[in-house]
C-alpha cells in the first residue's frame, strides 16, 4: 500500500465516469478481436511452416499411396492451389463468420468436432483450477501463524508440488491408486471417479505455484500497517486472518490464474493423452501430428476465445476481492 | 440371564433353522466351488459387452479401403469379411468365396460366391456387389493405398452369373489369392458404397458378425452383434450368430495406462503390449498372453544402398557385424521375441533364415572397413576417410516403433560406435518421419511392412520400389536395384506352380540377405492380453488381427 | 502488483546483528547447487563411469552396490546418466530461462517506460502469447525448426518470456509511482540515478526468484517435450528423456524413472531457495 503522501484521489464526476467505463468496455473488445486474428494469423503461418503437404494431409495422411490425379483434385477442391496470402485471406473470411472449416484427416467440420472435444477440457482445467486453489488455500491458511516449522514445511511442500512433471505424476497416481490400492480407474471413465486422477495431476503442481505466490503475500499482509491497525481495532486473529490478509494475498493468485488456465491447457494435452480422455489436448497433438491444419487452427482459437473470457473472469474478481480504493495511480 | 433354577438351552427351531443355514451355505458354498467356470463348464454364453483397448492411432475412417493401415485392419475385422481367408498353416481357405478357378494363362479367376450371404444392410452379398468393391478400391478418389496396390495386375471385373465373379488380370499374379485374405480388401454392401465417403468412412456395411453401431470421436466405437450372420470362415470354431452383444473399441495410446485399465478390469483386452508386461501378465492367473506375429516383413532394418556410406557392400556388411542384436532382443524383450535372421515373418511358410550371415563380430567389422578405406578415426572415435566422417542418419518414428525397439536402436547406436560408425538417431513424429524418408535423407530405417504372402518382397526388393509415390512414400527402403532380382521376383509374381514359386523366391531372398541389405532384428511384434474371463478369442491367420466371432464373457 | 509494493515499503524482520544468518534449508541447497555444478562442469570426477556404456545383459538392475541408482534397459548405469544428464538438463533450463527473462525484461521495460501508446500495443503482443497454450508453441516452434536441445530450449524461452514480461511492466509502474522515487524526485536526483539507485533493484528483484522458479519451470517443460519425443535426442542422457523412458517400465523397474525425476525435482526445488535466499539479502542491502 503506497504512503498517504502520494494518494491524491481525485473525485470523478459521474457523466464522465459513465463514459470512461464504456471507453474501457469498448477497448477491451477491441483488445480481444485484435488478439483473435494475431492468434489466427500465427497459427496459420506456423503450421504451414512446417514441412509437409496439406493435400497430402487430407487425402489419407502421411505415407500414403495417393495418385498425383487425386491429389491435383484435392488441392482444387480445397483452394490449396491458390497463393498462400489468398489462401490466408479465405480462412480469415470463414473465421470471421464463425466457420471453423473442416479437418483434412477426420472428415468431419471442425466446428463441431472442437466444440464436442471442449467440453471435456473444460471440466478437466475448471475442475484442477479449483482444486489447486483449495489445495493451496488449505495448505497457506494450516501452515500460518502456527511457527516457522510449520511455515518451513507448508513452503517445502509447495515447492516440490510446484516441480514435479505432469506425465511423471500422472504415472506415480496410477500406480498408486490403480493398480497398488485399486480405488480408482486408470483411464478417464464416463463418471467422476475417472475425473480424480488426472485432475489431481494437473492440480498438485499448480497448487504449488499459487501456495507460493500466495504465502510470499500473505506473510507481508500480516505484518503491514494495516492489518495492525486492524489488530489494534480489536478484530479477532481469524477476522484479520480471513477478512484481510487473505483478500491482499489472493490478488496476485488470482491475476495468475488466467495465466494458469493456459498453463491447465498445455498440461491437458499430456493428461489427455496418458488418462484416454477426450479433450482438446489429444485432438490438438493428433492434429499438429499429422498437418490437420483447419484442426489445429479451430483448436487454438477457441482456446484464445476461452481465455480470454477467463482473463476478465480473473480482472473482475481481481477488483471485486481488491478491498483498496480505486485510484488513478496504476489502477 | 436365565432365571435361576432352569437351564434352558436355545430353542428348538431357532437351531434348526441356525443348523438349517448354515449347511444350505455349506452345500451353495461347494456347489459354487464344483459349479465354478474353471472347472470345465465350457458352454458359451450369450450376451455381454467386450471392451478392447487399442494402443495404435484411432483411423480417420472405418472403411480400410481408404488408406489401409494397421489400426483400420484390427477393427474392420469385426464387421468386414474378405472373399478368402487363411488358416493356420497358411493354406487359403473360403470365406465368403465358396471355391474358386484360375485359367491356363493365369490371367482369369473365378469365383463362386458362397449363397445366402446378406450385408447388414439387406442387400445380398453377389456378383455385382464385388465389383462394385473391386471399382472402389481401384477409384483414385477412394484414396486406397494398400488395397489398390494389391490390385494393381487386376484389369476389370465381369458377372458371370449373380454368384460368380469373373476378375481380368492385365498378367498372371501368383499373389491375388493371398492378397484378397486381407481386411484391406473386404467386400462391403455396393449400395453403401454409393454414400458419400463420410458416411461410409463413418460405418461401413459388411457381412461380419458384428455390424458398427456407433462411433464417437477420440472416444469409443461401439460394434452391435449382426443377428442374421451366416458366413464363418472354414476355420471358425461355431456357426450362427456371434455370442457378444457388443463390443466397445477404445484407444489409449499411453502403453502403462492401457495395461493399468486391463488389470483394474476396466478393458477386456489390449494390444501393443509391452515386453516387460507381457513377462507380469504371464505370472498373473488373471491375465491371458497371445503372440501373434505379423506377416510380412520382419522387423528389420534396411540400409540405403543408394547412396554413401551404405553403396559399399562392404561397409554394409561391417554395419550389420558390429551390431549385437542377440544380447539386445534378449534384454530387452525378456524372452517374448526371437532374433530373426530373414526378411520376411516367422509365419511365412516360403521364410528363408541365414543366421551366420548375422553375427555379431566386431573384428570382422574392423577389417572389413579397413579395407574399404575407412581407416582413420577422428578425436571422437568415428572413421573418417577423404575427411568425410562415417556418418549415418537412422530417423526413428515415435508412432510406429514401440519404446523397447527404440531402445535397441540405441544399442545398435553404442555398438556401432565401437567399430567407428556415427549413428545419428532422430525420433520424429509421423509426417516429419515420411518427409525424411522421401527426401532420401536417411541411411538406415526400420519401417513396417504388413501383407500376406511372400509377394511382399516384390514390394520391397524390386527396383520398382525406388520411385517415390506422390506423396512421398516408397517401400524399398534399402533402394536395392539389382536386375537379377527384379527377374526372380517378377517371374515369381506370375507364376502358379507351389515349388518353383518357392524357389525363385527362397533365390531372392538369399540374394537380398547376402547383399547385407538389411539388418534383420525379429519378428513384427503382435502381442495382446486378455482377461481370463474372455474365452474363445483368437486371430485371424491372414493378418494377425483379433476375431471375436467365437467370443464369450465367462462372467 | 500490490504484493510487490507492500514488500518494497515494509521492512522485514531482522535478528538483532541486521544481517540473516542462513536457515539450513539454504545451506542444503547450496550444498545441492554446488553437487549440481560440479556435475554439470566436471560429470567424470563424481561418476567415473561411461554413461553410453551398454551392457544388456545386466539391464533391468535394481539398485545396488555396483549400480548406486541400477541399471536402465540397455544395461547403462543410472547413476552415471543422471550426473551427465546434469549438464543438458542444467544448460536447457538455465539457458530457457535466460531467453524468457531477457525477452521479457526487454518486453515489460519497452511497455512500462515509453508511454501508453507503446504499452497498449505490447500489452496486446503479449496477450496473443498467452492466448497460445505454452506447449502448442513450443510444439510448433520444434516441428518448424527440428527437434533437439536447442530448439527445445528457444521453445522454452519463448513460452516463458511473456510471464515474466507482464511482471516486470507491473513491477516497473509499481515502483515509478512509489514513494521513495517520489521523494528522490523531491531530493532532486536525476533520472538516471533514480533508474540505477531505486528502480531497477526494486523491479528486478522478484525476477530472481520467478526466475529461478522459472528453472525448474524449464526443465520441467522440457521433459515434457522429452516425454512428447521431441527433446533432446538418444542417447544423450537428458533427465527429461530418462524420465520419458523410465516411465514405460515403471511398474517392473521404479528406479528408471524415479531418480531422473527426484533429480528435476531437487533442482527446481534448490534453485528455488537459493532464489529465495539472494532476494531476501538483497532486499536488505
Amino acid at each position: 500500500m503506497a504512503e498517504p503522501l502520494t494518494q491524491r484521489p481525485t473525485p470523478i464526476r459521474p457523466r464522465a465516469r459513465t463514459r470512461d467505463r464504456l471507453g474501457a468496455v469498448l477497448r477491451r473488445l477491441a483488445g480481444a478481436v485484435f488478439v483473435l486474428w494475431a492468434v489466427a494469423t500465427l497459427t496459420f503461418f506456423a503450421v504451414r511452416l512446417i514441412p509437409g503437404d496439406p493435400a497430402q494431409a487430407i487425402l489419407g495422411g502421411p505415407g500414403s499411396q495417393t495418385s498425383p490425379e487425386a491429389l491435383a483434385a484435392v488441392r482444387a477442391e480445397y483452394g490449396l492451389d491458390q497463393p498462400i496470402w489468398v489462401q490466408y485471406l479465405q480462412q480469415l473470411g470463414r473465421l470471421a463468420t464463425g466457420d471453423l472449416g473442416r479437418s483434412y484427416g477426420l472428415n468431419q467440420d471442425v466446428g463441431p468436432l472442437v466444440l464436442a472435444q471442449l467440453g471435456g477440457t473444460l471440466v478437466l482445467a475448471v475442475t484442477s483450477l479449483a482444486v489447486a486453489w483449495v489445495l493451496a488455500l488449505t495448505l497457506a491458511t494450516w501452515s500460518t501463524g502456527r511457527g516457522r516449522l510449520a511455515r518451513r514445511i507448508g513452503s517445502g511442500l509447495e515447492i516440490v508440488a510446484a516441480a514435479l512433471p505432469h506425465f511423471w505424476l500422472a504415472t506415480v497416481l496410477i500406480v498408486l491408486f490403480s493398480v497398488w490400492l485399486g480405488v480408482l480407474p486408470p483411464i478417464s471413465t464416463s463418471d467422476a471417479r475417472g475425473l480424480v486422477l488426472p485432475v489431481l495431476t494437473l492440480a498438485v503442481p499448480l497448487a504449488g505455484f499459487l501456495g507460493q505466490v500466495m504465502r510470499e503475500s500473505l506473510l507481508t499482509a500480516l505484518e503491514s500497517p494495516f492489518v495492525l491497525s486492524a489488530r489494534a481495532r480489536g478484530e479477532s486473529e481469524r477476522g484479520v486472518f480471513w477478512r484481510h490478509a487473505l483478500r491482499h494475498a489472493a490478488l496476485p493468485a488470482i491475476s495468475l490464474s488466467g495465466w494458469a488456465f493456459g498453463s491447465l491447457i498445455s498440461g491437458a494435452v499430456v493428461v489427455e493423452t496418458i488418462f484416454a480422455r477426450p479433450g482438446l489436448g489429444r485432438t490438438l497433438l493428433t492434429a499438429v501430428t499429422v498437418r490437420d491444419v483447419p484442426v489445429v487452427v479451430g483448436v487454438v482459437m477457441v482456446v484464445a476465445v476461452a481465455y480470454i473470457l477467463m482473463t476478465i473472469a480473473t480482472d473482475v474478481a481481481s477488483r471485486i476481492a481488491d478491498p483498496r480504493p480505486r485510484t488513478e495511480a496504476g489502477r | 440371564m436365565p432365571r435361576p433354577g432352569i437351564v434352558r438351552s436355545t430353542p428348538r427351531p431357532l437351531t434348526l433353522a441356525l443348523a438349517a443355514g448354515v449347511t444350505a451355505l455349506g452345500l451353495a458354498l461347494t456347489g459354487c466351488t464344483t459349479a465354478s467356470p474353471d472347472a470345465g463348464d465350457d458352454t458359451p454364453k450369450s450376451g455381454g459387452t467386450l471392451t478392447y483397448a487399442s494402443g495404435d492411432a484411432e483411423p480417420t475412417c472405418l472403411d480400410p479401403h481408404v488408406g489401409g493401415n494397421f489400426p483400420q485392419a484390427l477393427v474392420s475385422s469385426q464387421y468386414l469379411e474378405s472373399l478368402v481367408s487363411l488358416d493356420d498353416e497358411g493354406t487359403v481357405i473360403p470365406w465368403l468365396a465358396d471355391s474358386w478357378t484360375v485359367s491356363d494363362d493365369g490371367l482369369a479367376w473365378e469365383f463362386t460366391l458362397r449363397d445366402g450371404v446378406t450385408f447388414t444392410d439387406g442387400t445380398p452379398l453377389d456378383a455385382a456387389a464385388v465389383q462394385a468393391n473391386v471399382a472402389h478400391l481401384q477409384d483414385p478418389e477412394t484414396g486406397s493405398s494398400t488395397g489398390y496396390l494389391a490390385l494393381a495386375k487386376v484389369a476389370g471385373t465381369e458377372a458371370v452369373s449373380d454368384s460368380v465373379v469373373r476378375f481380368t488380370l492385365s498378367e498372371p499374379d501368383s499373389a491375388l489369392l493371398e492378397s484378397l485374405s486381407q481386411p484391406w480388401l473386404a467386400i462391403q454392401s455396393a449400395t453403401a458404397l454409393e454414400r458419400t465417403q463420410d458416411e461410409n468412412c463413418a460405418a461401413p456395411v459388411g457381412t461380419g458378425p458384428f455390424k458398427v453401431d456407433s462411433w464417437v470421436k477420440q472416444n469409443a466405437i461401439t460394434m452391435v452383434r449382426n443377428d442374421d450372420y451366416t458366413s464363418p470362415p472354414g476355420d471358425a470354431g461355431h456357426a450362427g450368430p456371434a455370442y457378444l452383444d457388443e463390443i466397445v473399441w477404445r484407444f489409449i495410446p499411453d502403453s502403462a495406462s492401457r495395461y493399468a485399465a486391463l488389470q483394474a478390469g476396466e478393458v477386456d483386452m489390449i494390444d501393443n503390449v509391452q515386453p516387460d508386461t507381457i513377462a507380469q501378465a504371464e505370472s498373473s492367473d488373471t491375465i491371458v498372453h497371445l503372440d501373434a506375429p505379423r506377416p510380412g516383413a520382419s522387423n528389420r532394418i534396411e540400409l540405403n544402398s543408394g547412396k554413401a556410406p551404405f553403396d559399399d557392400i562392404a561397409v554394409r556388411e561391417a554395419f550389420i557385424r558390429s551390431a549385437n542384436i542377440v544380447d539386445g532382443v534378449e534384454s530387452l524383450f525378456q524372452g517374448t521375441a526371437d532374433r530373426s535372421t530373414s526378411a520376411l515373418s516367422s509365419v511365412e511358410p516360403l521364410g528363408v533364415s541365414e543366421p551366420d550371415l548375422f553375427d555379431y563380430d566386431p573384428d570382422a567389422a574392423d577389417a572389413l572397413l579397413d579395407g574399404a578405406g575407412w581407416t582413420q578415426r577422428d578425436s571422437d572415435g568415428y572413421r573418417v576417410k577423404d575427411g568425410v566422417r562415417l556418418s549415418v542418419v537412422f530417423p526413428v518414428s515415435t508412432n510406429q516403433s514401440i519404446p523397447a525397439e527404440q531402445s535397441l536402436y540405441e544399442q545398435i547406436q553404442a555398438t556401432a560406435k565401437e567399430t567407428g560408425f556415427e549413428v545419428k538417431l532422430a525420433k520424429l513424429d509421423l509426417s516429419s518421419w515420411y518427409a525424411e524418408l522421401g527426401a532420401n535423407a536417411y541411411d538406415a530405417v526400420s519401417a513396417p511392412y504388413t501383407k500376406v504372402g511372400p509377394d511382399v518382397l516384390r514390394i520391397l526388393f524390386h527396383s520398382d520400389g525406388i520411385t517415390p509415390a506422390p506423396s512421398g512414400y516408397f517401400a524399398n527402403h534399402a533402394q536395392v536395384n539389382d536386375p537379377e532380382i527384379d527377374a526372380l521376383l517378377t517371374e515369381a509374381g506370375q507364376i502358379s506352380d507351389p515349388e518353383r514359386r518357392a524357389a525363385l523366391y527362397a533365390d531372392a531372398q538369399e540374394r537380398v540377405l547376402d547383399g547385407f541389405y538389411i539388418l534383420p532384428l525379429m519378428d513384427q511384434q503382435n502381442h495382446f492380453l486378455y482377461a481370463t474371463s474372455l474365452e474363445g478369442a483368437r486371430v485371424l491367420p491372414a493378418v494377425s488381427t483379433p476375431t471375436f466371432y467365437d467370443a464369450w464373457l465367462n462372467r | 502488483m500490490s504484493e510487490l509494493e507492500i514488500q518494497a515499503a515494509v521492512p522485514r524482520r531482522t535478528n538483532v546483528a541486521g544481517r540473516r544468518r542462513p536457515s539450513l534449508a539454504e545451506v542444503l541447497a547450496a550444498l545441492l547447487a554446488l553437487f549440481l555444478l560440479t556435475a554439470a562442469i566436471a560429470p567424470r570426477l563424481l561418476a567415473p563411469g561411461d554413461p553410453l556404456a551398454i551392457d544388456p545383459l545386466s539391464a533391468f538392475q535394481a539398485p545396488s552396490v555396483a549400480h548406486w541408482f541400477g541399471t536402465d534397459e540397455s544395461g547403462r548405469d543410472i547413476y552415471t546418466r543422471v550426473i551427465d544428464g546434469a549438464r543438458d538438463s542444467l544448460v536447457i533450463g538455465v539457458t530457457a530461462t535466460l531467453i524468457g527473462l531477457g525477452l521479457g525484461v526487454v518486453l515489460g521495460t519497452i511497455a512500462g517506460t515509453l508511454g501508453a501508446a507503446v504499452d497498449f500495443t505490447v500489452n496486446r503482443f503479449l496477450e496473443v502469447l498467452f492466448a497460445f497454450p505454452g506447449l502448442l508453441l513450443a510444439l510448433l516452434f520444434i516441428l518448424v525448426f527440428g527437434p533437439g536441445p536447442a530448439t527445445a530450449i528457444v521453445a522454452v524461452g519463448l513460452s516463458t518470456a511473456p510471464g515474466y514480461a507482464r511482471i516486470i511492466r507491473a513491477q516497473l509502474i509499481r515502483v515509478r509511482s512509489s514513494a521513495f522515487v517520489e521523494a528522490a524526485t523531491v531530493q532532486g536526483l536525476s533520472g538516471r540515478r533514480i533508474l540505477t539507485r531505486h528502480v531497477l533493484p526494486n523491479t528486478l528483484s522478484p525476477l530472481l526468484v520467478l526466475g529461478t522458479l522459472g528453472i525448474g519451470q524449464a526443465i520441467v517443460w522440457a521433459a515434457a517435450l522429452s516425454y512428447l519425443g521431441l527433446g533432446a535426442q538418444p542417447p544423450a542422457a537428458e533427465w527429461g528423456a530418462m524420465l520419458s523412458a523410465g516411465r514405460t517400465y515403471i511398474t517392473s523397474a521404479w528406479w528408471m524413472s524415479f531418480y531422473p525425476g527426484l533429480f528435476i525435482v531437487l533442482t527446481a526445488v534448490c534453485a528455488t531457495y537459493i532464489g529465495r535466499a539472494i532476494e531476501r539479502r538483497m532486499r536488505h542491502a
